[in-house]
């Protein structure tokens, strides 16, 4: 059995690799994505966890909420990168800055 | 009978006394719009009827007690109350920690039924008055809404047990007089005289509320049989009761300052004290020196008003409020003695004015102040029946006159339809042809004020001049003070030449009082009506006609009038105006009574007659006596030979009537009044200060309001540079400039966001990341207890000494350490915390005990 060592790893790794998406890319739709990567990456790491656990399934419940409310997010943010689309003809996040100031 | 319906202790009929009139100034006040003139009067005259009815039916209840008492204790009159309490309102608390109840209790004793039938009895003559004066005006409703709302004031004012509630009653007084003042509001001059009465108020209650924290500090009582229990301790020779002027608040001027400290301290008793707080709010209300500016201009309101308010009965509640609290102020003969000299002097200052004036209501107006001059003499020399006596006269001759003069200014407007000159005695003359009935009562309310013989005001008068002289106030407590005070302390003792200064001074106020009235009486009844030339100097030749024309509905100026003479049609004359005409009978009959009562009301204290004639018991005398008799007893030192010279003291009181009114006769009767015009141009000067009353409204105006005004503006102007220019720019400039730096983090980039985001997460992280040791102190008896602050998965090392070892090598979860130092020693100990991550951090802590714990311990603690 793989130890939950690497999956710990592994989810940190994903975490990071969607968090410096996040913050380093400016199509708003690969921000998107890195949310989804970071997101993806705690449901690993609660699954791993929970692998541990023979009576209770707590973190595996819970990484099935995690990808209903992802689900849903996504709906919401493709929705918003569509607006923007509409609004300003790109979908640069650096664009986006009408509540500057 | 009465009494069995209403215990005298709980003597509920009061609440009619008092409500009627509130209940007439509600439904006024509210529908008076809607019902209509009819109604309106209807309920306004019953309202006071019926609270006038319930005023008598209270005397008898009053005099059927007092007899009772008075047969009960053997013939010695007491003091007897019938009193009501309403509700509790509030308590407080006085000097000595003691309660001070504030309850809305009522009580009618013989001097307060006195004024309570003055009030209701000459309120509702004047009101009845009113009905037909104020017929014209639009504001009907309004008008009897105030004057309904003035008697319940003044009621409340004259009831009230103890001094708050007649302080509530003593400002609605002011506020239906500043109402009712400026009535007329539209026009400028009114609205502002209005203003005036009450700022000069104003400054009045400021002295009545000091006095009443003074009382409630030194008595611990508010209410009148409290003050009067506690009186006492107002003049007590202790030194911290005594209050300190000079230095203030009896400090000790040190160092440089030193030269300012006197030798003995200037301290007066906590008597004269309070009472000359009282005494400027009994200066205010009753418009005395130096506060009586307000009243002569307060005759801008209707009529009435001036007849009801600023002449029967507001005006005397300072007078009122003296008698009330006679007790108090006798016990510092220094304020009496002011009272008295402040009486004198307003009273000829007045009068001198009064000498003058051509508006009648003007003239009636400086009389009013002149005659609350002799009150205050009255009052002040502790004649308190004599003065009070003055009251009750004058609210009927003063009543009459103003009545009198509003019957003439009614019959001049539907001649001239002019506010001023209506009033203006040079255009009025002959109208005792016109209006016979205003005529007499007119003269009947003269002769009484100018003393004539037999007359209630010769009677009142005579009675005061004559105990201006007599009497000399002392205090009651003057040998027990100096005793112990072991002769350091001397109360002050007026000087024995003050009686006859006030004399003369009152002798001087009467013979003036006399000569005006004189001449107010010839210039507008007698001779010629010289009211055809207003307007129409060419008339002058048409003098000697002036028939009887028009009703009282000839109000209006527009109809032509044939009954008039052929002179008038002969001029071409477009507007001939009509006749002055005597006025209805709502007005007369109110005339006539108060004429009677102004001839015969001195019969009630005939007090000249009562040695010559041996009169026992005169009435007033007797029905008052009881509430002034703890008051007067030992405060005044009468002189030995008053009997012996009470007689020319009189003759001087009837030689100033006589010599003052023959001058008006010679003056303006036998002479047209050639010689004032000679004596006005000759001392012109003289002529033009009278004219001008002395110029003190000038005075005023250039002294405490132009002060005042610079005041405001330099407060003005702080504000505009400092506080705003300075302090709000300032505050502005810091949020703004804070505002600008923060504003340039929010630059609508998500990704900067996230970046903070980023970075205060890490930040958090690592303060949970590392462990933070701390403890908290707590010491007793000795021991000295540290107890670590908890946190997640914490473990503690605990080291009793920092630089030893641990207690337990392990960390477990002791949270506390106890030491023992010993005195005068400290120790350092040393905590260890390790958390889940395996990080451990340190921090060293030092007690120090006490060297002796004793010499540092609190009195009355636990070693």
């Amino acid at each position: 059995m793989i130890p939950v060592e690497f999956y710990v790893a592994l989810s940190f790794v994903l975490f990071l690799i969607g968090g410096v998406g996040f913050l380093a890319r400016r199509n708003v739709i690969v921000t998107l994505m890195s949310i989804e990567i970071m997101l993806n990456a705690v449901n690993l790491a609660l699954v791993a966890f929970n692998r541990g656990m023979t009576d209770n399934h707590t973190g595996q419940i819970f990484a099935f909420f995690l990808i209903a409310a992802e689900a849903a997010e996504v709906a919401v943010g493709l929705a918003i990168v569509l607006s923007l689309f509409r609004l300003r003809r790109s979908v640069r996040t650096d664009e986006a800055d009408l509540l500057r100031n | 009978m009465l009494l069995s319906l209403f215990p005298q202790n709980d003597f509920s009929l009061i609440a009619v006394i008092l409500g009627m009139p509130l209940l007439g100034a509600f439904i006024n006040g509210v529908w008076g719009k809607r019902l209509g003139k009819d109604a309106v009067r209807l309920m306004a005259l019953s309202a006071i009827a019926i609270s006038f009815v319930a005023a008598l039916l209270t005397v008898s209840a009053l005099y059927g007690a007092a007899t009772a008492t008075e047969a009960a204790h053997g013939g010695h009159a007491e003091h007897v109350k019938l009193s009501w309490l309403a509700w509790e309102w509030m308590h407080t608390t006085g000097g000595r920690e003691t309660n001070v109840p504030i309850d809305l209790k009522f009580s009618v004793d013989t001097l307060s039924a006195t004024m309570m039938l003055v009030i209701t009895g000459v309120g509702f003559l004047i009101h009845l008055y009113a009905s037909s004066y104020m017929e014209k005006d639009k504001a009907y409703w309004r008008f009897f809404c105030y004057l309904n709302l003035f008697i319940f004031s003044m009621l409340l004012l004259i009831l009230g047990d103890n001094l708050p509630v007649l302080f509530v009653g003593w400002e609605g007084v002011g506020l239906c007089s500043y109402l009712l003042i400026g009535f007329w509001y539209g026009k400028t001059p009114n609205a502002s005289a209005g203003k005036k009465a009450f700022i000069a108020n104003r400054i009045g209650d400021f002295g009545l509320i000091c006095a009443m924290f003074l009382l409630v500090h030194y008595t611990g009582a508010l209410d009148w049989a409290g003050i009067e229990n506690g009186a006492g301790s107002l003049v007590t020779t202790a030194k911290n009761t005594r209050i300190h002027l000079w230095p203030i608040g009896g400090g000790e001027f040190v160092g440089r300052l030193a030269f300012l400290q006197p030798h003995h301290p200037v301290t007066i008793s906590a008597a004269t004290a309070v009472g000359l707080a009282l005494l400027l709010g009994c200066t205010g209300k009753s418009a005395q020196l130096p506060l009586y500016v307000w009243l002569p201009d307060a005759m801008a309101g209707p009529t009435p008003v001036s007849a009801l308010i600023h002449a029967a009965t507001m005006v005397t509640a300072g007078i009122y409020l003296v008698c009330r609290m006679s007790f108090v102020f006798v016990l510092s003969p220094f304020v009496m003695v002011l009272i008295a000299c402040i009486g004198a002097a307003t009273a000829l200052f007045a009068a001198t004015i009064a000498l003058v004036q051509n508006d009648i209501k003007k003239v009636l107006a400086y009389s009013t102040v002149s005659q609350l001059g002799f009150m205050f003499m009255g009052v002040g020399v502790g004649a308190f029946t004599a003065g009070f006596f003055h009251v009750l006269t004058h609210a009927f001759f003063k009543a009459c006159l103003f009545l009198g003069a509003g019957s003439v200014i009614h019959a001049m407007h539907a001649r001239v339809h002019d506010d001023e000159k209506s009033q203006d005695m040079r255009f009025m003359g002959g109208l005792r042809k016109h209006m016979p009935y205003t005529f007499w009562t007119f003269t009947f309310a003269t002769l009484a004020i100018i003393g004539f013989p037999l007359t209630s005001g010769f009677f009142s008068k005579d009675e005061i001049l004559f105990r201006a002289w007599v009497n000399h106030p002392v205090s009651p407590y003057a040998e027990r003070v100096s005793t112990l005070s072991k002769g350091h302390l001397h109360l002050y003792e007026p000087p024995t030449w003050i009686g006859p200064t006030l004399y003369f001074v009152g002798l001087a106020a009467a013979t003036l009082t006399a000569f005006y009235m004189c001449r107010l009486l010839f210039l507008t009844f007698f001779g010629e009506f010289r009211g055809w030339t207003i307007g129409r100097p060419s008339a002058l030749l048409g003098l000697a006609q002036s028939k009887h024309a028009g009703g009282h509905d000839a109000h209006g100026a527009d109809a032509h009038d044939d009954d008039d003479d052929d002179h008038h049609h002969q001029e071409d004359l477009s507007t001939p105006g009509y006749a002055p005409h005597e006025s209805p009978w709502q007005m007369t009959v109110p005339l006539m009574i108060l004429a009677a009562l102004s001839l015969f009301a001195g019969f009630l204290n005939p007090s000249v007659f009562k040695e010559t004639l041996h009169l026992e018991n005169l009435p007033l005398d007797k029905w008052l006596d009881p509430v002034f008799d703890e008051a007067a007893k030992g405060s005044v030192k009468v002189a030995d030979n008053a009997h012996h010279i009470e007689l020319y003291l009189t003759l001087g009181a009837f030689a100033a009537f006589a010599v003052g009114s023959y001058l008006a006769y010679w003056m303006y009767i036998q002479k047209k009044g050639e010689p004032a015009k000679q004596l006005a141009e000759s001392a012109g000067a003289l002529y033009r200060g009278a004219l001008n009353k002395w110029y003190v409204d000038e005075i005023y105006e250039a002294t405490i309001i132009n002060g005042t005004d610079a005041l405001a503006d330099t407060a003005a102007s702080f504000d505009q540079t400092v506080v705003d220019g300075i302090i709000a720019r300032l505050t502005s400039l810091i949020v703004a400039a804070l505002g600008t730096i923060l504003r340039t983090v929010q630059n609508g980039v998500v990704h900067v966001y996230a970046a903070v985001m980023v970075v205060g997460i890490a930040a958090l992280g690592f303060f949970f990341v590392v462990p933070h040791p701390d403890a908290i102190v707590t010491e007793k008896n000795g021991d000295y207890v540290l107890e670590a602050a908890p946190g997640y998965g914490y473990g503690y090392r605990w080291f009793p000494d920092a630089t030893g070892k641990p207690l337990n090598e392990i960390f477990n979860g002791e949270t506390k350490l106890t030491l023992h130092p010993q005195a005068g020693k400290t120790i350092t100990a040393k905590l260890e915390v390790v958390n889940a991550f395996g990080l451990t951090r340190a921090k060293e802590f030092t007690v120090e005990r006490p060297a002796d714990p004793d010499k540092n311990m609190k009195l009355g603690q636990n070693p």
